[in-house]
């Protein structure tokens, strides 16, 4: 049982790594950005490529992270300039859409450069890392948890105490009176694309070495545990979405451990929509979010 | 009157294929406040986003300070001096009384952060009520105090000219009375005004300046003493409201 909390904590951070992304983009666009685990996709393959000494480039890992998180910035900074600014007028859920067309996009994409084959990406640090009940954990999933939690600190901050954070947080409540005070409302949608698709890379690059291979559509199916964990912690909450993760993560690997051998798939699935359910019908804004937010 | 603050000429706009502006003309001296009267659907809102760069103009000019700021975004008039308190108040509900006011301040800061203390005492100052309440969510105070609020932020770009769009809309009338006062103060500090507002009595106890406007344009405009009385009752289907030229 320890282990399954162990394992929790380990992948919930990866999962509020993602959900911060989530939160940002709804805190600054009040959109949901279902292409953002597709971002964190074409990131892999990017790193995969520049880092692979077979089919790709050779070069270290680093190298390979950092254009992973160029390329995740530059596919969201063409995304918010060539759909999201021109939408200004439109519906948020109109904006939404348009995220699945990305996502769809970014899929067919990459089967096309990279095909259908699973790709390998080795970890940023090798080695077992420390045990903890009983259980290794990676020192790229304690790499993962610890940079969820400074990220999810750091934004916070940034976005509190700025003036541009400030702005984006205005922005995203009243973009007409944020233009009126006189917040460049263009720059502070940029942002928030652009820092979201990082965060998709950076949770990509960090949970990656924890599954062992990838392909196409790999990050999405993280998205929805991700999505799961805004939901809980509040969504307009960015310190809520890295606890939401947790949450989800613990609950996740709880409900597998517990149901090893029933003959029913999917359980931990469940058992998180389930607690969403829950959590909207008692607290709909959330663990840590802030109803009038 | 010597340069105007605020100028606009010609000024046409409207919605899809709706001319709502059809030729726009007034004018806004130093310190002086000018309200704008007339019937629902005149366009006298319109005209107020049109000239804080919320609405685009389809002809005319919007001059500030002399400095031709048609075609500047609503963002940039804001950092030129233009502050606008629309209808409805809208105060960022999910952001604190300061972290309000720190946003209004925005282009101050960016100008010149050392004066942002300053301003921020004597807005507080003016504003005490705000002062008690700088912790407190926007989005739960009284729509007196976001009125307040909304004055306040505004004031904190250091403006030379505030728009201000009904301000008096769905206050209670003894909040009125107090903001109508918080307006003369911030008169008195020399700042000028275009003011839109439905509630005639409350204009005209601020205006220095009346204009009138029907279907778009502007029918009568006079210093408030030298108002023509038939025509506003006329153009407004009230009676007599001016009682001579003091306040």
């Amino acid at each position: 049982m320890s282990q399954a909390l162990v394992a929790g904590v380990v992948v919930g951070g990866i999962y509020g790594l993602m959900a911060l992304g989530i939160v940002l983009v709804y805190k600054g666009a009040r959109v949901l950005h279902f292409g953002q685990g597709e971002i964190g996709t074409l990131a892999l393959f990017v790193a995969w490529w520049v880092v692979d000494e077979r089919q790709g480039l050779g070069q270290p890992w680093l190298l390979g992270a950092a254009a992973a998180v160029v390329a995740a910035a530059a596919v969201s900074l063409v995304f918010e300039r060539l759909v999201v600014a021109r939408m200004v007028e439109a519906s948020r859920l109109a904006i939404g859409v348009a995220t699945v067309g990305l996502l769809l996009f970014l899929f067919s994409l990459e089967l096309k450069l990279w095909g259908a084959s699973p790709k390998y990406l080795a970890p940023p640090i090798e080695g077992l890392g420390p045990r903890v009940a009983g259980l290794h954990v990676s020192p790229t999933q304690v790499l993962a948890l610890v940079s969820a939690a400074a990220i999810g600190l750091g934004l916070t901050a940034f976005l509190r105490r700025t003036d541009f954070g400030l702005g984006v947080l205005g922005a995203a409540q009243d973009p007409a009176a944020a233009r009126l005070v006189g917040v460049p409302l263009a720059r502070v949608s940029v942002f928030t694309w652009v820092v979201a698709g990082v965060l998709a890379a950076v949770a990509a690059l960090l949970v990656e070495p924890t599954i062992g291979v990838f392909t196409a559509g790999f990050m999405t199916r993280f998205f929805v545990f991700a999505l799961a964990a805004a939901l809980i912690g509040g969504l307009t909450s960015l310190p809520g979405a890295f606890a939401g993760g947790i949450v989800v993560g613990i609950l996740d690997q709880t409900v597998q451990y517990w149901s090893l051998g029933v003959p029913v798939p999917g359980l931990s699935v469940l058992a998180v929509f389930a607690l969403i359910l829950l959590v909207l019908l008692v607290r709909p804004q959330g663990l840590l979010g802030r109803a009038a937010a | 009157m010597s340069s105007p603050i605020v100028s606009i000429k010609g000024l046409r706009a409207g919605f899809g294929p709706t001319t709502v502006l059809h030729g726009v003309d007034l004018a806004v001296g130093p310190a002086e406040v000018a309200v704008l009267l007339g019937l629902n659907g005149a366009g006298k809102s319109v005209t107020l986003r049109v000239a804080a760069g919320l609405i685009p103009a389809w002809a005319g000019t919007v001059r500030l300070g002399g400095e031709d700021v048609t075609t500047l975004p609503a963002e940039a008039r804001v950092g030129r001096g233009m502050a606008h308190v629309t209808q409805g108040r809208h105060v960022f509900p999910g952001l604190t009384v300061e972290e309000n006011l720190r946003l209004g301040a925005y282009t101050l800061r960016r100008r010149d952060r050392s004066r942002y203390a300053a301003v921020l005492d004597s807005v507080l100052d003016r504003f005490p009520r705000l002062a008690d309440r700088r912790r407190q969510l926007a989005g739960t105070m009284s729509g007196g105090e976001q009125a307040m609020l909304a004055v306040g932020r505004a004031l904190m770009a250091n403006p030379r000219v505030i728009l201000v769009d009904e301000p008096s809309a769905g206050l209670a009338p003894a909040a009125a009375d107090a903001l109508v006062e918080t307006l003369r103060g911030v008169h008195r500090s020399g700042v000028a005004m275009l003011l839109v507002e439905q509630n005639v009595t409350f204009a005209l106890d601020l205006a220095d300046t009346v204009h009138v406007m029907r279907q778009g344009t502007v029918v009568h405009s006079a210093p408030r003493q030298r108002v023509d009385q038939d025509r506003l009752t006329a153009e407004l289907g009230i009676g007599r409201l001016l009682k001579g030229g003091t306040r």
